[in-house]
């Protein structure tokens, strides 16, 4: 049976791959995407989040707009990295479809709360959205399976600061409120996904099938490359989301350790900075099972093949 | 002039359980409804309690909307030597037959404020997390509220959690930063001026000479939290909460200044404290009404008038 999960995200550039990807698995049963503010305002995001769902054929999978809002920080939004639209070069038709009129919050509540221990949730931007859901309804924490966050750099340099990574640092206090929350988490930090390049070969091997599937991939990662490279040094471009989305399914591919982690909201130099107390200095329980290590080469294939074999299907 | 139509979020709590019957013996009021949070005692207490001082002052048809278990960030804690582990002192009321509202707080507050905008006034007289959620979950609902008044803070007056911080900030420093910045009309009433505003012992024993359920109820939950402050050195027990109704039902008592006022979320020794930039050196626009003076004996006298025509409307 299709593993059922939910998609909590900012499209964004990695996020619409991750969406992509969850479509091209039979493996998973995509059941909501629920949208926040993040790569590109909420407005934005929920537009592309519709657009890539019609781009797939899959208008079907309810997507309901959450917070616009980051719960303390001011509002930050990446368009360097993602382009002004969210999405890069690549240029979608406007939506037809809609949004639900449940809050994004609601929609997550509603479905973990009505199936118990079914629903893998996937939290690929910052976890406001997943945060006031807690918040609103305490008994979430028991009723979801698990949760596979992308965020955090635990050893890796930040990408938004120094130190901190950018999904995280976004609204760390709802980081806070999600880590310590009691839920299975699974973390998928910059440590794992900097090492999930995606090259201009990659992309090439993609566009043998003509497809919008193919052809948005190359539209979308064109700005994404560029971003990599006059900004971090980066050839090809690191898809962090999708290695998330993938360990749905495949968590073969990364090496995990099981840690105290926390997130600093102290508002100094540190502030959204993901931690792991390996020495067990603070003497805290284990809170999350954290991604370590990981082989680039086996993920990057089976996102290439997958991302084929959708290309395939919708020509 | 209609009365004005207002929501208490509120954590009851002995002093929030006075406001609701300050608010329900107060003509100039309309009391639409209870939202509850965890503060002075649990969620589950704090609904329950809601419920029961309605039922005592005859006004169960008023709905109340359970809210928020938790603070947004901060670790949950309840103030049980102020105001007994029941959250209402030694008062014993019945189990309350009414049950609450199945929307949730952050819900029913959103849906009330958008079907009427600029028509509800909320008094949060808890820690702020019913509101900050609201506020983030629903972009349109700042907008929409006619006005806050907040019991909350400490000014230039010394904090009762901590030195610095006044209780309901404390609990809830987040969710009052979120609150502060939301650009609502908002007037708050801090320690500043409720603590100017003491009932005292002989006070009480005035009240109880008129025999009510009311009176009963006022003594009986007042008794722990006025020994407290009596072994604090204040001469009286102050009425934080009711005090916030005086904005409408007595505005010439309190003198009120326009500040730019925020709090502190670090996490260090000033967490949860309170400040407003008197001197304007932050160059911030003002984002609040203070109340920094107040005529607090004219208060309480008006706070008990209030109650003893309540209490001889409610014999048993």
């Amino acid at each position: 049976m299709a593993k059922r999960i939910l998609i909590d995200t900012d499209p964004g550039i990695d996020d619409s791959l991750a969406i992509l990807l969850a479509l091209a698995s039979p493996e998973l049963s995509l059941e909501g995407l629920s949208v926040v503010h993040g790569n590109c305002s909420l407005e934005q995001a929920v537009a592309n989040g519709l657009s890539i769902l019609e781009l797939a054929n899959a208008s079907r999978v309810p997507l309901a707009k959450g917070c616009e809002l980051p719960l303390v920080q001011p509002s930050l939004l990446a368009p360097e990295t993602h382009g002004n639209s969210g999405l890069g070069y690549a240029n979608l038709p406007k939506p037809r479809s809609r949004p639900t009129v449940q809050h994004g919050s609601d929609l997550l509540i509603e479905k973990i709360m009505s199936n118990p221990g079914e629903f893998t949730l996937v939290a690929i931007g910052p976890l406001t959205n997943v945060a006031l859901a807690i918040r609103k309804e305490p008994r979430m924490v028991d009723a979801l399976k698990e949760l596979i966050i992308m965020g955090g750099a635990i050893r890796h340099e930040g990408n938004t600061t120094a130190l901190a990574e950018f999904n995280t640092y976004v609204d760390p206090h709802a980081a806070h409120i999600v880590y310590h929350a009691g839920i299975p988490i699974t973390l998928v930090p910059l440590d794992v996904t900097y090492q999930c390049v995606l090259m201009a070969s990659d992309v090439e091997r993609l566009l043998k099938i003509d497809s919008p599937i193919s052809q948005f991939i190359r539209d979308a990662t064109g700005f994404y490359m560029e971003y990599h490279d006059s900004y971090q040094g980066i050839k090809g471009c690191v898809i962090n989301d999708p290695l998330a989305l993938a360990l749905t399914f495949a968590s073969e591919l990364c090496d995990y350790q099981e840690l105290p982690v926390d997130v600093d909201i102290s508002g100094g130099v540190s502030t959204g900075k993901t931690f792991a107390d390996f020495y067990n200095y603070d003497k805290k329980p284990v809170n999350m099972k954290v991604a370590l290590g990981v082989r680039p080469r086996d993920f990057i294939e089976l996102f290439l093949e997958r991302t084929e074999g959708l290309s395939r299907k919708i020509p | 002039m209609s009365p004005k139509r207002i929501i208490i979020d509120t954590d009851p709590g002995v002093d929030d359980a006075l406001t609701f019957l300050l608010a329900l013996a107060s003509p100039e009021i309309q009391l639409e409804a209870l939202t509850t949070t965890q503060g002075n005692v649990t969620l589950e207490k704090a609904t329950r309690n809601a419920l029961s001082v309605l039922e005592l002052g005859r006004a169960s048809h008023i709905p109340v909307a359970a809210g928020s278990m938790y603070p947004l960030v901060q670790p949950l804690r309840a103030s049980t030597d102020v105001h007994g582990s029941s959250g209402i002192g030694d008062a014993r009321l019945p189990e309350p037959k009414s049950k609450p509202i199945a929307q949730h707080a952050v819900d029913y507050l959103i849906e009330r404020v958008l079907a009427e905008p600029n028509e509800i006034s909320i008094f949060p007289i808890g820690p702020l997390t019913n509101l900050a959620m609201a506020i983030r979950k629903e972009p349109k609902f700042s907008k929409a509220v006619k006005e806050l008044v907040i019991m909350g803070g400490a000014i230039q007056e010394n904090g009762n959690v901590t030195p610095l911080a006044e209780f309901n900030i404390f609990v809830d420093p987040h969710a009052a930063h979120i609150v502060f910045h939301a650009g609502i009309p908002t007037t708050l009433i801090p320690l500043d001026v409720t603590h100017k505003c003491l009932l005292k012992q002989e006070q009480v024993d005035r009240l109880m000479k008129i025999k009510s359920p009311v009176t009963q109820f006022i003594k009986d939950a007042i008794e722990i939290y006025l020994k407290f402050s009596y072994d604090r050195g204040f001469a009286g027990c102050a009425l934080h909460d009711p005090l916030t109704l005086a904005a409408i039902i007595a505005p010439e008592l309190l003198t009120l200044k326009e500040y730019y006022v925020d709090v502190d979320h670090s996490g260090g020794v000033a967490m949860g404290k309170t400040f407003a930039d008197i001197f304007g050196v932050t160059q911030k626009p003002a984002n609040m009404k203070v109340a920094v003076g107040v005529r607090g004996d004219d208060f309480i006298e008006l706070f008990i008038q209030r109650m003893e025509i309540l209490a001889r409307s409610i014999t048993e």
